[in-house]
């Protein structure tokens, strides 16, 4: 039975995400193909292996540089505001319970772990979210708030200098920023991957909010790809939960 | 018409990667151009709130100065250089809404009370440069023009093929903002801006217009060589 999983509000922000970030990312990929490297004019970065190493046109939003800066400037702001919106209402509503780490949350993650890889039989009975993506989807506003800071920190390094200096100066921040934009890229290719490979059903939970516990992971105990793999259906009951 | 799933799908994945790929590397719809121009201007009105003149730019004790490495950057075909079997001696003007204009030789400036200072640069592009810059703090320069009530804005000319920004007063009138003639301890080349320039950490590159001619405090905005072109025209930083 068809069962509404995420609230409007959740729904909507998250969308909205989806494309504020993109632009974010494009926009930024673009103003960082401007000077595609971080040490300060004539000095050397320790810490980044392809200085001077442009990202592909292609990748990038927002045409040109002034274009792109326009963007990233105009976009922070609903990045930002939908942020708070659904921090907000998942602080308010409750949600935040199913997303938040509780006890035993290694355990739990090692068991799905092991469920991937081979190494345990069934899925492990973890509710709406399993331990893995509540560790994903916990850090992630992390990562936000550090590209957020970060960003206000290279925005306004004179203004703001306090704060800049406390990130390491404005080199240093402006790596921070590139390497909070690059585990918000990888982590929501992660999620993008896993939605597809284990359940496209969540497409439409989080798109009309429908959802039918029948298909979820758990009754089908579904691994990536899990519809390329000979289907050996086991009863519920007789699952082990260890 | 009837819609299956299949068919959605299909149709949907289509307009998505269509929606998508004209979106790279474009500067977005043009339409976008107007909602641009409203944040900018409201960007600019939460940088002025944050702009304060006690804050100072200091750049890392341990940084090395740019030297040859600071990128030299102008606007004509071939460096600008004053020619004064062409033009004259070179003379900064201050005007406008000034009650004594000012006609200021190099030697003026250097005899003025100067500063010196060790800062960074912050450029559009997202480079940093550390460099030491030598001038007369705008602050003077205006106090000895006199200037008039309700001037909010300063435009800065050069002779690099009619190369200007103008600037709002409270920056102008940072601590830090100068109109440099010496970078490094040396007069400053022709490469980065001499005889004189303006310089100012509170302000991205481009706004610090090289080449320096003329001051002029005005009532109104004039915009920019770069404002005009898209970027924006407060660039604070």
């Amino acid at each position: 039975m068809v069962r509404p999983r995420h609230h409007w509000v959740v729904r909507v922000t998250h969308w909205v995400n989806f494309v504020a970030l993109t632009i974010m990312v494009g926009s930024g990929l673009r103003i960082f193909n401007a000077y595609p490297r971080f040490a300060r004019r004539g000095e050397t970065f320790c810490c980044y292996p392809w200085e001077g190493k442009r990202f592909p046109e292609e990748l990038t939003f927002g045409g040109w540089l002034a274009g792109a800066r326009n963007w990233h400037f105009a976009m922070m702001w609903v990045l930002v505001a939908n942020g708070l919106v659904y921090l907000g209402f998942i602080y308010l509503h409750g949600e935040w319970r199913d997303l938040v780490p509780r006890r035993g949350f290694f355990r739990d993650a090692m068991a799905m772990l092991k469920f991937y890889l081979f190494l345990r039989r069934d899925h492990p009975r973890q509710g709406k979210h399993n331990a893995l993506q509540r560790g994903v989807y916990f850090i992630l506003p992390w990562i936000g708030l550090m590209a957020v800071v970060t960003g206000i920190a290279i925005w306004k390094p004179v203004q703001l200098s306090v704060l800049t200096n406390l990130l390491g100066g404005y080199v240093w921040a402006r790596f921070w920023h590139f390497i909070s934009m690059v585990l918000l890229v990888v982590l929501s290719f992660v999620h993008i991957f896993m939605v597809f490979a284990v359940d496209p059903w969540s497409l439409r939970a989080i798109t009309t909010g429908g959802y039918d516990e029948r298909n979820s992971p758990e009754a089908r105990n579904a691994r990536p790809f899990w519809n390329l793999f000979p289907r050996k259906r086991e009863k519920m009951e007789d699952t082990d939960d260890a | 018409m009837t819609l299956d799933r299949r068919k959605f799908l299909g149709l949907a994945g289509t307009s998505l990667s269509a929606a998508i790929l004209s979106g790279c590397n474009s500067r977005g719809p043009g339409a976008a151009e107007r909602i641009l121009r409203y944040a900018e201007r409201k960007n600019e009105i939460v940088e002025r709130a944050l702009f304060s003149h006690s804050a100072i730019d200091a750049p890392p004790a341990g940084a090395k100065l740019a030297g040859n490495a600071l990128p030299g950057y102008f606007i004509s075909r071939t460096v600008p250089v004053w020619d004064e079997t062409e033009r004259g001696k070179w003379h900064l003007e201050i005007g406008g809404m000034v009650d004594r204009p000012l006609r200021l030789s190099l030697e003026d400036l250097v005899a003025m009370p100067r500063s010196d200072k060790r800062v960074n640069l912050y450029c559009v592009e997202g480079w940093t440069a550390v460099a030491h810059w030598t001038g007369v703090r705008l602050r003077d320069l205006a106090a000895l023009a006199g200037v008039q009530r309700g001037a909010e804005y300063v435009d800065f000319e050069s002779f690099d093929s009619g190369y200007h920004e103008s600037w709002d007063m409270e920056s102008a009138m940072h601590p830090q903002t100068v109109v440099a003639y010496g970078l490094d301890g040396r007069f400053l080349s022709p490469t980065y801006g001499a005889p004189a320039r303006v310089y100012s950490p509170v302000k991205l590159g481009y706004k610090n217009t090289k080449y320096l001619t003329r001051v002029m405090f005005l009532s109104n905005r004039t915009g920019g060589y770069w404002s005009d072109r898209g970027y924006e025209w407060y660039a604070g930083v």
